[in-house]
């Protein structure tokens, strides 16, 4: 009797906790539909993302549009993007097929394992522009004798360490027309060991000598631009279209930073060889970006008569005023946008930009003081690329 | 408590001074005293749950008296009242469970996946009704039982998991192992105030005035009220009894 008793209680109790324990039923099948990872790999990545991990999103839980940001230039005419869904479900089209995205977004449909969820996804490609800030340094340290020993030319150095020969002077003219005499230390443009920050540059407006007055060019201010000097226009009537400003650039110019000391020459001669004693020479620091072609295709340089004043400039940064200083003084000059960069046409060489620094701010009509003295040194373009 | 003191001393009285009176001699009354265990479960056990990790024992004390009257050589008649606490404490994995959880003030419910920890109290009152069967001392019970409950309480957190807000395609919000991380939920006042079910038990008198007792208290009525969805399932409180019962007369 008491035996069936226990046996009663036991299998009540065994009854009670069975239900509760050990009817587990089977695992559910998943009842989601994500694209938890959405990838798209191809050859060659850097011809279509700017970087390597844009080629991969990790989609958010709320989120149904799914978007690459891709170069502008990018070809999205066949391309198969790759899903990692929630375990067990299905996708259509299937994930790796290979579509067209240059006429918009194309839609995925995923399926859940336990076939009763749905959600739809877009996918798409942007077009994105991607700018890159990049500072141009110029140091005026690299600089040496001409080939015939006469006189300085500078290097600038290039992005990979290697040096380039877009600064130009008019030192050639200057030997033209009187640098026969002269030594490399007394033409307008120098170096000088006493720099901001090692060499600078400087630049001194010089009497040209009987040969240069005869030729109506009594002065040559020191002088040194981002181009090309023309020799052989130095010394004749067009005498403006020796200084050839500007090489092409690929890059937006934004600001234009360096340091300057400044003294003008004592007496400021006019063009006719006159004393002008109301007037006090200025030097000039300017950066012009301008279009290098004209309306009809012509390709276009900007000369000394109108570098400033050209109907295919884009963007000025001048200073204002040189100080009279004999300490370093630092200028920072915005560009000045007349007209909305064409970023296509810039990266196409579309655009040039110059750099010119002048003892005498009316150097390139032949008017200033002798004697005047622009220092130069530690010059930045700072400048925004579109990659 | 004290009340219920008070209100057993009085039954005790009144059904010994009853049990006395010769009207009332085919009449025994019992004291009970008893520890439950079991659960509020859904049956069958959804898919959606998907094991146990923790099951704790909950001060479930149950306390009452019996009234059982003899009819003839077998059959009889129980009626009494009993004051007990239905608790449970269980810790489960689930997988697609529809919940209601509070985050900062807001309540999410949706679909989770993850562990889940809830706390159950029901203290209440509870009056059986059964139909007695004697087989030399062992008396087998069935009939059911109505209770009112006087203090429910049905709470706890999901944690290590996540939800699915709303929907499977609803925002992920994802649950960890801590007081600020996990989500909150409790359903306290979602839940019925009376419960009616079926008590199966026996009982065995092996001396003149103790016996031992065992019921199955299955209940028909749910956990919570009817418009109540958040838990899908209707979970039925499912309680064993052993005890101890003390024959008054």
């Amino acid at each position: 009797m008491k035996f069936r008793c226990i046996l009663l209680k036991g299998t009540l109790l065994g009854v009670m906790l069975m239900s509760l324990v050990s009817c587990f039923k089977e695992e559910p099948l998943n009842a989601e539909a994500d694209i938890e990872q959405a990838q798209l790999i191809v050859d060659n990545p850097d011809a279509l993302f700017y970087n390597a991990t844009d080629a991969t999103i990790d989609v958010l839980s709320d989120q149904t549009t799914i978007t690459f940001d891709v170069r502008a230039s990018a070809d999205l005419t066949a391309l198969a993007p790759t899903f990692r869904l929630t375990e067990g479900a299905t996708v259509n089209p299937a994930s790796g097929s290979v579509h067209d995205f240059s006429q918009g977004p194309v839609t995925y449909v995923v399926t859940s394992q336990d076939g009763r969820t749905q959600r739809t996804y877009t996918i798409a490609f942007r077009r994105v522009s991607h700018t890159v800030t990049e500072v141009l340094e110029f140091n005026f340290e690299h600089y040496e004798l001409n080939s015939t020993g006469h006189y300085y030319i500078w290097h600038n150095t290039l992005p990979d360490g290697s040096l380039g020969n877009d600064w130009a002077s008019g030192n050639p003219g200057f030997k033209q027309s009187k640098g026969k005499s002269a030594k490399p230390e007394d033409y307008p443009t120098t170096p000088d060991p006493n720099g901001f920050d090692g060499a600078c540059l400087k630049l001194t407006t010089r009497e040209t000598g009987a040969l240069g007055k005869s030729a109506n060019m009594p002065i040559a201010a020191g002088n040194m631009f981002l181009g090309q000097f023309d020799m052989s226009k130095a010394l004749v009537e067009k005498a403006m279209k020796a200084t050839r400003f500007g090489l092409p650039f690929v890059q937006k110019p934004v600001k234009f930073t360096g340091y300057y000391k400044y003294k003008p020459g004592p007496e400021f001669m006019d063009k006719n060889w006159n004393v002008d004693p109301t007037r006090v020479d200025a030097g000039d620091i300017y950066s012009v970006l301008y279009r290098n072609h004209d309306k009809d295709g012509n390709a276009v340089v900007l000369f000394g008569d109108n570098v400033l004043s050209s109907d295919l400039i884009v963007a000025v940064a001048r200073i204002p005023k040189t100080e009279t200083t004999s300490e370093w003084t630092p200028f920072e000059l915005e560009y000045q946008y007349k007209e909305e960069l064409d970023m296509e046409l810039l990266a196409n060489r579309g655009y040039s930009l110059t750099i010119v620094f002048s003892s005498s701010i009316k150097g390139a009509t032949f008017e200033g003081a002798i004697g005047s003295e622009l220092m130069v040194d530690k010059v930045r373009v700072y400048t925004e690329k579109e990659e | 408590m004290k009340r219920l003191y008070i209100l057993l001393a009085t039954a005790t009285i009144a059904l010994t001074a009853m049990a006395q009176t010769t009207l009332l001699n085919d009449m025994s009354f019992y004291w009970r005293i008893g520890y439950a265990v079991g659960g509020n479960a859904p049956l069958p056990m959804p898919a959606t749950i998907r094991s146990l990790n923790k099951y704790v024992l909950q001060p479930n004390m149950s306390i009452g008296v019996d009234a059982h009257r003899r009819i003839g050589n077998h059959w009889g008649i129980l009626a009494g009242i009993r004051f007990e606490n239905k608790g449970m404490h269980i810790d489960a994995d689930v997988k697609n469970y529809h919940m209601e959880i509070k985050k900062e003030g807001d309540a999410l419910a949706g679909y989770f996946r993850g562990k889940v920890d809830t706390r159950i109290t029901q203290w209440m009152f509870t009056v059986p009704l059964q139909a007695t069967f004697r087989v030399n001392k062992v008396n087998f019970k069935l009939g059911p039982y109505v209770s009112i409950l006087t203090a429910k309480k049905f709470s706890g957190y999901a944690y290590d998991g996540y939800l699915r807000v709303d929907d499977y395609t609803g925002a992920k919000i994802e649950l960890g192992n801590d007081k600020d991380s996990r989500g909150e939920f409790d359903f306290s006042d979602d839940m019925r105030d009376m419960q009616c079910g079926i008590d199966l038990g026996a009982d065995w008198q092996f001396s003149n005035h103790f016996g031992l007792y065992a019921d199955l208290q299955w209940g028909i009525s749910g956990t919570f009220k009817k418009d109540f969805k958040t838990i899908e399932q209707t979970l039925r409180p499912i309680y064993g009894i052993v005890g101890i019962s003390y024959r008054i007369n």
